[in-house]
């Protein structure tokens, strides 16, 4: 991310305990650009699309996404942002999630999700894998919004 | 779903019995009737040879009678003539009346009626006789005269009637008895058409009856044979039908399993990874306690210094035991849950050279621990899905050679046997054994027989179970404790596709 205080980052997980080891881990790779955390899908879907300050009306934004969220399902919020029309469907999304299943994982890259991880259930492999995430998020070109 | 149940039907019995005992009737009442009819053709012909005898009688009485009456033509002709024809012919007629009369008395001789009749009869002949030859030789002599005088003197007439009286006594005797004869030879053949007759309406009887059963048992038969088509027909729905809700089950449980596994895990990454942050913490708690004590050691309380340096990394370690231990076992469903999963694929397989692969890949652990693994005799072929099989003996081989009894070479053996379309695999040992109580907990996930002694979690015979009926199979144990245990799958010679859910 060469424009790192414009690009924001948009984290859906419904685990706080998760969210707040994901951060710490993304701030340990050195990544300081602002994180906005919602704990279920509809509050992240407005913040999204409707929000002045939201990624479809300011800049643009990486999206980190939890499959398991109690109001609806990880994929439908993906399906939504990478839908035909929509002002976010070249935003990146990271699905970060504990799901390891074959089929979930085909579907949420034939819905356009461009990174798909599954959270280690071991710490040191979990906080490793976030921190090279961190590095990768580091590197990677974000597309400006067409508004 | 529908319920298809035949019975066979098994209330007629009762009726079946009757039936058999009234056809045994049957035929003892023929075979009565048919002695009773020869008894009576027995009876027929003793009074139809009466019958004959008396005709006989009366014919030997007839020419009795008739050669007396002729005796007296030729001797009168010679009276006359005193031509030597006449003589000649008397002395012949003369001649055969002995045996004539003799007849009649062989044959009268059982009826002492006719006996009496026949004494006066002879009596009678012999006077006529006596006349008759005493004219005849005075003839001869020359003495013509004398002989027709005394022709006229004799009462020849007289005696002649009396014999012919006697004569017909004795025939109208026969005749009575022969009217006696034929009464009772009709009334025998009476006899004999009536038992006929029986016979006959028992044959009928016994034909219509035994057409009657074989009819009855051929109905009988073709309905059990109906029933057993049906029967065989729907049973194949039925199983499919068993199957299908059976693999719905089972996806069932897998989902179940494979989401508490992950809703599980969620949880337990934040305990890992915050006693993780927390053990993190310990390092420059540890660091500024070594500074305080150096810089100002009264600062330092006993409490803060087991605090940072026992009860801190104490409450970590167990934190972080327990939750590896709870990580192994959900680990253990998911991997479970997965397994129900993949994909079966059935290929022809060679148990003992599997077994041979299985043993090579463990021979380390086999040694150290003093055991043998072998195949004994042949084991048929099997088709099934190569992995699983190989994950199921490697489970049982491992668990043999992991519980042996203590001072005894473990001695593990493989055998096999085909049996209607399936195939007996057993893994013998003559380990510690496993306590009949156990012997289906041990196939229960977690659980555990015997003494603690060995690592594990309670996965492996759990794993096994679960992969024998993925393959349609089921798996048992026979064992007695300190006697070793034999673990028996029980799997389909050829594993289709078909019988996976679809």
């Amino acid at each position: 991310m060469t424009e790192h205080q414009t690009v924001g980052i948009v984290m859906i997980e419904d685990d706080e305990g998760h969210a707040r080891l994901i951060e710490k881990n993304i701030r340990r790779a050195g990544i300081s650009n602002g994180i906005r955390h919602f704990t279920d899908g509809g509050t992240a879907l407005d913040f999204l699309f409707n929000a002045p300050d939201g990624p479809a009306l300011n800049g643009p934004a990486l999206i980190l996404l939890d499959l398991n969220l109690p109001d609806m399902s990880g994929t439908d919020i993906l399906g939504k942002i990478k839908a035909e029309g929509s002002p976010l469907r070249r935003t990146p999304v990271v699905v970060l999630t504990t799901t390891d299943d074959k089929i979930e994982i085909q579907r949420c890259y034939d819905l356009g999700c461009n990174v798909y991880i599954t959270k280690p259930v071991n710490y040191e492999s979990f906080a490793t894998a976030i921190r090279q995430l961190g590095l990768f998020l580091s590197v990677i070109q974000v597309p400006e919004i067409e508004a | 779903m529908p319920e298809t149940r035949v019975k066979l039907t098994t209330n007629n019995r009762p009726i079946g019995r009757v039936l058999l005992a009234c056809m045994v009737l049957g035929f003892a009442s023929l075979i009565a009737a048919g002695f009773a009819a020869a008894w009576l053709t027995g009876q027929n012909q003793e009074h139809t040879r009466w019958v004959n005898h008396t005709y006989e009688v009366e014919l030997a009485i007839a020419q009795a009678s008739i050669a007396i009456e002729q005796g007296e033509t030729p001797r009168r002709g010679y009276l006359i003539t005193r031509s030597p024809i006449y003589l000649a012919t008397y002395r012949a007629n003369r001649a055969k009346q002995p045996e004539i009369l003799a007849r009649v008395a062989r044959l009268t001789a059982d009826n002492p009626a006719q006996r009496a009749n026949y004494a006066k009869l002879t009596m009678l002949v012999a006077d006529l006789q006596r006349q008759r030859d005493l004219t005849v030789s005075l003839v001869e002599q020359g003495r013509g005269r004398e002989a027709i005088a005394e022709f006229f003197t004799e009462t020849g007439a007289r005696r002649m009637n009396k014999i012919r009286a006697v004569a017909r006594q004795m025939a109208d005797a026969e005749r009575r008895l022969l009217t006696i004869r034929d009464a009772d030879q009709t009334r025998s053949l009476r006899a004999f058409y009536i038992v006929l007759g029986i016979a006959g309406l028992i044959l009928l009887f016994v034909a219509v009856l035994s057409v009657m059963t074989v009819m009855r048992y051929t109905r009988d038969l073709t309905r059990s044979r109906d029933s057993l088509n049906t029967l065989n027909e729907t049973l194949e729905e039925q199983v499919i039908e068993r199957t299908k809700d059976l693999s719905l089950a089972n996806d069932e449980i897998q989902r179940f399993a494979y989401i508490v596994s992950h809703d599980l895990r969620s949880p337990l990454v934040n305990v890992m990874g915050f006693t993780a942050e927390l053990a993190a913490t310990v390092t420059p708690l540890e660091e500024l306690l070594a500074r305080a004590e150096e810089i100002a050691p009264d600062i330092v309380t006993e409490e803060a210094r087991l605090a940072v340096r026992e009860d801190l990394p104490e409450a970590v370690g167990f934190i972080r035991t327990s939750t590896q231990k709870m990580d192994r076992l959900i680990n253990a469903i998911l991997k479970l849950s997965r397994e129900g999963r993949r994909v079966i694929t059935p290929e022809p397989l060679d148990i003992a050279e599997l077994v041979g692969t299985i043993k090579g890949s463990m021979q380390h652990i086999i040694d150290e621990r003093g055991a043998s693994v072998s195949v004994a005799g042949t084991i048929p072929t099997l088709t099934s899905d190569r992995l699983a099989i190989e994950q199921i003996l490697s489970n049982l081989i491992e668990n043999a050679t992991k519980y042996l009894k203590p001072g005894r070479p473990g001695v593990i053996t493989v055998t096999g046997v085909e049996e209607r379309g399936r195939v007996l695999l057993s893994v013998a040992d003559n380990g510690r054994g496993i306590d009949i109580r156990d012997h289906s907990r041990v196939f229960d996930l977690f659980r555990r027989s015997g003494t603690q002694d060995q690592p594990g979690e309670g996965i492996g015979l759990a794993h096994v179970r679960a992969l024998a009926y993925r393959l349609g199979g089921t798996i048992d144990v026979a064992s007695e404790l300190g006697e070793g245990a034999t673990f028996r799958l029980n799997l389909p010679k050829i594993l289709t596709t078909q019988d996976l859910k679809a």
